[in-house]
Formats: C-alpha cells, sequence, structure tokens
C-alpha cells in the first residue's frame, strides 16, 4: 500500500513518514501544496495524509483539485478543530478528519480504515479458503495455523486479496508497494510471489502470462 | 419600583404641575369673578346710600361762605371741604372695593352757613320719591335702608330690613361710605357731616349661593382635567418610553453567543432611534474585538497544537517498537528543539498579551539609537555571514528615547527576517538618522520581497505570507506583530515598503529623545 503525506512541519512530516513505513506501507512525502499536488496527480497512491496549512497551495485546494480526476481516499489533518472546518474539510470531499495533536496509533488505525474502504473491503478480515488475513495485526493463518511471512510478502499477498478476482500486473504492484526512494530489480516481484506461493499454497496466486497475477476465480 | 421607573417620575410631576395650575387658575377665576360681582353690590349700595344721605340733610341751612373754598366754585363736580359741600365722597371708600371717589351732581346750595354742631337734629325724614323708588319693593334680594340720628334713634327703616340690624360703629370724622357683610347680608352705610347714620343693604343670600355653585363646578373642572392630562400623559409616557425598552430588550438579547444582532428601530432621527445608533455602532466594535479576539486565540493554538504534535507523533513512534540509542537520542532531539520553539512561541505570547493589556512596562530614558541598532547588527552578524549576506551600516547618531531593550527587540527581528528572508549571497543596509525631529531607523535588504497582497497584512499577528511559510522555518508569525506594539507604545511608527523578488525595506521613526541634553551634551550615554 503506497501513501501520501503532506505536511509543512518537517518533523511531523519525518516522523509521520517514518511511523508509516514502519508499518510496511510504502510512504512518499511533499512539504507544500503544489508539490503534493504533482505527486498525487502522477501516481495512484492507497491514501493521502493532507495537512491544511500548507504554503504554496492550502490543503483545500489541492483536495478540490484532486477530486476533480481521482477518488483516493484522503485524510485531512489539521490544528482547527472548529467544527465549521471539519465540516467543510468533509464537504470539499475528504474521508476522514483528524485535529492536531494526535495520536499516531489513531492516525495509523483511520489509515487502515480508509484503505479497505478504498478498496471496498471494510471487514478488517479476509478469507482466501484456508488462508486468512488479519488486516489489523497484519498476520497471516492458513487452516488456523499462523504462517511467518516477510513485509514485502505480506504487502504483495494484501494487495492481492484487496484486488481480488483482478488481474495486478506487475507495474500496479511496484507502484502500490515501492515509495519513490525505492530502487528494486523487478524480478524481486517474482521472487517474493515464490516465497508466498511455498508457504501458503501453489494455486493460491495464479500468473496470467503476460499480464500479472490474480487471487481468486 | 415605581420611585426609579422613569413613567412613575414623569406622571408624580405631571400630577404636581396640573395641580398647581388649576388650582392657581380655578382660584383666581373664582376670586375675579366675586370681586366684580361684591363691586356691584357695593354701587348698587352705594348710589342707594347717596340718595338716602340727601333726604336726610334736607334742604339745611348750609350756604357755604363766598372765598372760604380754597379750590374755588367749580363746575360740574365738588371738589370742595365736605362742609362746604352737600354730600362728598370725600377720599376713596374703604372696606369695600368699588367705592370710587365720589361723581355725584353738585347740590344745589342752601341757607346761610351754620357749624354742624348747631344743626337742628332732624326728628323724622322725608323720603323723596327717588329714594322711595330705589326701595320700592318687598321681595328678598331687594335692597332696605335704615336711618339713624346723630343720637343714635333710628328715625326710619324700611320694612324688609333685617330685624337685628343695629347701628354701625361710628368713627370721629369718618363720612366715608363704608361697606360690610354680615351674615346674608351687604350693607354700606355713611355717616352724614352732621352725624346721622344712613344705612343701605341688600340680601346676597342667593348670589353667595350662586357663587359657591360656581366654586364647586370650577373645582369639578379642574378635577376633570386633571384626570385627563393624567391619563394621557400615561399613555404619552408609555408611547414615548415604549423603544425604550424595545432597545432594553434587544441590547439583552445581544450576548457572546450572538454578537452579530442589532437593536432594529423604525425611527433614526429621533432622540432614541440615535440612541440605537450608538449602541448598534457599539455592539459592532464589539463584534470586530471579538472575533479578532477569537481569531487570535484559534491561531495561537493552531500554532501551539503543530509542536504539540510533532511530540507527540515522535514519541509514539519511537516508543512503538525497540531501538538503538542513536534512534532515541534523534527523538529526544527532536523534541528539544520542538519545545524550544513553543518557549519561544509563549514568550511571544505573553509579551503581546501584555502589550495588549497595558502592562507591559517600558523604560522612558534617552538612548543613542545608532548604538541599540549597532549592537543588532554584531548580534545579528554570525548568522548573516553563515548565508555569505554582507551587512552594511550607515549610522549617525541620533538621540531617541525608550526602552533600549525594546528597541533592540525591535532591530533584531527587522535583522533576522531580513537575512531569513534574503537570497544567498544578498545584501542588508542599515541606516540610522534624525529625520524631522524624529529618530529613524530603516533596514533594506535584497531578498525575495513581499506580495503586495500580503504587504498589508504582514504586521497582523500570525499572518505569514506563503513565502515565509515555505522559507527557513522558525518564524512564529508574531515578530512584526511584536515589533509594531513595540513601536506604536513608544509613540513612533513603523512602515513597510516592498518590491516582489528585489527587497524589503522596513523603516522605524521613534521620537527624539532630550532635545535640550543633544548629542555633544552627553556623547557617551548609553
Amino acid at each position: 500500500m503506497r501513501i501520501l503525506v503532506v505536511e509543512d512541519e518537517p518533523h511531523l512530516l519525518r516522523s509521520l513518514a517514518k511511523a508509516l513505513r514502519e508499518e510496511d506501507y510504502a510512504v512518499d512525502t511533499a512539504a507544500a501544496g503544489d508539490e503534493g499536488l504533482f505527486k498525487v496527480e502522477s501516481c495512484d497512491y492507497d491514501a493521502v495524509v493532507l495537512d491544511v496549512m500548507l504554503p504554496g497551495m492550502d490543503g483545500w485546494q489541492l483536495l478540490e483539485r484532486l477530486r476533480r480526476s481521482k477518488l483516493t481516499p484522503v485524510l485531512m489533518l489539521t490544528a482547527r478543530d472548529a467544527i465549521r472546518d471539519r465540516v467543510r474539510g468533509l464537504d470539499t470531499g475528504a474521508d476522514d478528519y483528524l485535529v492536531k495533536p494526535f495520536d499516531l496509533s489513531e492516525l495509523l488505525a483511520r489509515v487502515r480504515a480508509l484503505i479497505r474502504r478504498g478498496a471496498g473491503k471494510p471487514c478488517p478480515r479476509i478469507e482466501l479458503g484456508e488462508v486468512a488475513i488479519d488486516l489489523r495485526s497484519r498476520t497471516v493463518t492458513r487452516a488456523g495455523q499462523p504462517v511467518s511471512m516477510t513485509a514485502r510478502e505480506y504487502a504483495i499477498l494484501e494487495y492481492l486479496a484487496y484486488h481480488r478476482g483482478e488481474v495486478v500486473t506487475r507495474t500496479a504492484l511496484y507502484e502500490h508497494l515501492m515509495d519513490e526512494s525505492d530502487d528494486t530489480l523487478s524480478n524481486l516481484v517474482d521472487v517474493h510471489v515464490f516465497g508466498i506461493r511455498k508457504k501458503l499454497g501453489a494455486d493460491l496466486i495464479t500468473t496470467r502470462r503476460g499480464q500479472g497475477y490474480c487471487i481468486g476465480p | 419600583m415605581f420611585a426609579k421607573s422613569i413613567r412613575w417620575r414623569m406622571q408624580l410631576w405631571q400630577a404636581f404641575l396640573l395641580v398647581c395650575i388649576l388650582s392657581g387658575f380655578g382660584v383666581t377665576a373664582f376670586q375675579l369673578q366675586r370681586t366684580n360681582w361684591l363691586r356691584q353690590v357695593d354701587e348698587e349700595l352705594e348710589r342707594r346710600v347717596a340718595v338716602l344721605s340727601e333726604d336726610v340733610r334736607g334742604p339745611g341751612p348750609l350756604r357755604p361762605p363766598q372765598g372760604r373754598s380754597p379750590f374755588g366754585p367749580e363746575p360740574g363736580f365738588d371738589r370742595r371741604h365736605p362742609f362746604e359741600s352737600g354730600f362728598d365722597a370725600g377720599p376713596p371708600l374703604e372696606p369695600g372695593p368699588g367705592f370710587g371717589p365720589g361723581r355725584r351732581p353738585r347740590p344745589e346750595p342752601r341757607g346761610p352757613w351754620i357749624p354742624p354742631d348747631e344743626w337742628p337734629e332732624p326728628k323724622d325724614v322725608q323720603l323723596s320719591e327717588k329714594a322711595l323708588s330705589l326701595f320700592g319693593s318687598v321681595e328678598p334680594g331687594d335692597y332696605f335702608y335704615s336711618i339713624w340720628s346723630r343720637s343714635g334713634v333710628l328715625l326710619k327703616r324700611s320694612t324688609n330690613a333685617p330685624p337685628e340690624l343695629a347701628l354701625p360703629e361710628r368713627s370721629e370724622g369718618d363720612t366715608r361710605i363704608l361697606a360690610r357683610m354680615r351674615e346674608w347680608h351687604r350693607e354700606a352705610w355713611h355717616f352724614t357731616e352732621m352725624g346721622d347714620c344712613v344705612l343701605a343693604g341688600r340680601s346676597i343670600r342667593a348670589d353667595l349661593e350662586g357663587m359657591r355653585r360656581l366654586a364647586g363646578l370650577l373645582a369639578l373642572a379642574g378635577a376633570g382635567v386633571l384626570a385627563l392630562g393624567l391619563g394621557g400623559g400615561w399613555l404619552l409616557a408609555g408611547r414615548a418610553l415604549r423603544p425604550v425598552d424595545e432597545i432594553s430588550a434587544a441590547a439583552s438579547r445581544i450576548s457572546v453567543g450572538n454578537l452579530s444582532e442589532r437593536i432594529n428601530m423604525a425611527e433614526t432621527d429621533s432622540e432614541l432611534g440615535r440612541l440605537a445608533a450608538v449602541l448598534n455602532s457599539t455592539f459592532a466594535r464589539l463584534e470586530a474585538a471579538f472575533a479578532a479576539q477569537q481569531q487570535f486565540v484559534a491561531d495561537a493554538s493552531h500554532e501551539l497544537r503543530t509542536p504539540v504534535a510533532v511530540m507527540i507523533a515522535e514519541a509514539q513512534s519511537t516508543l512503538a517498537r525497540p531501538r538503538a540509542a542513536g534512534e532515541y537520542r534523534e527523538t529526544i532531539e527532536t523534541c528539544l528543539e520542538t519545545a524550544q520553539q513553543m518557549r519561544h512561541l509563549t514568550e511571544q505570547l505573553l509579551q503581546l498579551a501584555r502589550f495588549d493589556a497595558g502592562q507591559e512596562l517600558l523604560q522612558r530614558e534617552p538612548f543613542d539609537l545608532a548604538e541599540a541598532v549597532q549592537t543588532a547588527v554584531d548580534r545579528v552578524r554570525p548568522l548573516a555571514s553563515e548565508r555569505g549576506i554582507a551587512i552594511q551600516c550607515d549610522l549617525e547618531r541620533s538621540r531617541a528615547r525608550g526602552d533600549t531593550e525594546r528597541i533592540l527587540q525591535v532591530a533584531v527581528n527587522l535583522l533576522s527576517n531580513a537575512i531569513r528572508f534574503n537570497r544567498e549571497g544578498g545584501a542588508i543596509r542599515v541606516r540610522c538618522s534624525v529625520e524631522n525631529g524624529a529618530a529613524v531607523f530603516s533596514v533594506a535588504d535584497t531578498g525575495i520581497g513581499i506580495a503586495e497582497a500580503d504587504l498589508g497584512h504582514i504586521f497582523e499577528r500570525f499572518y505569514r505570507a506563503d513565502e515565509a511559510r515555505a522559507g527557513a522555518g522558525g518564524g512564529t508569525g508574531l515578530g512584526l506583530a511584536i515589533s509594531q506594539a513595540i513601536v506604536a507604545a513608544h509613540g513612533g511608527s513603523i512602515a513597510v515598503t516592498s518590491r516582489a523578488g528585489e527587497g524589503t525595506e522596513f523603516v522605524v521613526r521613534l521620537p527624539a529623545g532630550a532635545p535640550a541634553a543633544p548629542q555633544s551634551g552627553a556623547p557617551d550615554q548609553a
């Protein structure tokens, strides 16, 4: 899952990015509104964490421009807690609203919820036959037995599970699982898929040659 | 409650005034009527007394000696000594009103003059036709008469005279016609020069009762007018005071929750309309001040929330899992830096609050502005050289009066802005001089400048142009607001000119200090 954080306070931007990366998200950052808009328009993020007070272009304008073309879930961050500000944020097209100072665990939970809703899977547990994915604790079980997976393996499995029944291209996997600073070789996705098949069974993920991967029917 | 209500007080005053006016009017009208009536009665009585007197005196041997008169014979009116004339009304009649000087046709002169003492006392009086015609009737209210001789013997009296009628008190030598009120009668009498007494009178019972009815009517009319006046006054006062009630009701509705409400007055030109307008403008100013205050509080909380968010996020993410010592150190450094930022912000907020409350105590001492500016330049020079910015000074000695520390704070603030928003390798020009009796210093930079749209706002609290926001961090958005507050507290002014992309110049003017002790007088004074 790839997330964009737009925040002008450098310390906050850094610690938010760090916390999200530790949750195995791919995180891009932007310190100004126009930079954020450029990034959000050039890449499909799974969620955007957006501060309101920004140089260049404020959060409202960015959100308005974003909503003209995309449905990316947006979590607004603001230090203003007046009710009319929250109403304005939600009415402009924000999916959620968080007032500074916030609790980090709450922010992470809200980001998870946004991604689930954005993928049309509001339930925090996805079952694929005998394999079950707990999206909250980020654990996988096979026939009730916990399976240990690497962060990348889990991320690929989660993304494919969110898009169950769809063919996911390698490019899409790269785009959603790696942030702008990652510089990974393309065949690494195949290595991770091989690892997943070894742990969860060979027929869970099918390969559509020349197209990509798919889970489910 | 009643005594304090304007309506009740107006009512009481009105009642008091109405009672005074009405009773004054009534009493005067009654008195005038009564006096007039009495004068008429007295004139009638006087006429009758005069006629009777002539009959009583008869054709006596009254012949005035020639040449005795001080005035000489006079046609028309008898102005001679009473002893010389037939009858004289004499001086004005007292006490009854209406007894004017006697104006009767002069009687015929009669016989030789005999001193009054020697005149024979009349035994009987023969009344003339004229006199009898005057007392003709016996109906009540008609006139009666009574005549007594010099020695007090009743000579003649009319049949309708009241039986208790007695000879009036006699005063020696007084021959005026006198009048008195006795029970239901008005009587006038006269002692002739010979000492005989002639009295005429009439019953005035009916007239007195008429007067009493008049008094009653007047009192009744007065009460009616009073009641009408009070009722009308009450209604009028209510009408006049109703807008006051509306104003107070509207004013009491206006509270912190709905400061935008206004008093709605239909009539704007009346006194109360003007009052409402004044109140409305007061409410408008109150609303504006309140909105500014709310904005300030919202901005301040906004500015404080962000660093708190940094500290919480940083600490929580670090504590989420075990870390290496370096990571902990980094987190603590971030937290410390953020806390220092917050300290700076709260100090600035407190200083502004003190200025707002007028509690910031300023020294008022003469000091050398050039020296203070030089100190500020020295303080920021390391920061400037870090960015390769040259500071060019042109400082002319100029005395100012005020608080050196605060002015130093202003200079440092302007200089650090000039450094922060300058380009790498730019320049800053600092000048200090005396202009038109004011001590002036200016700070000009070659930096990014300020957009025209922002120029009017830069002294507002927490206002930061986008460029300032994006530029070097650490600015609280309060520096210029504080500088302006300091300069204003000194009675000075701060002005800014800027061209976007070319640079900005701030000019601070302070009142010159100690004109009597110029630069040469105390050159080393700090």
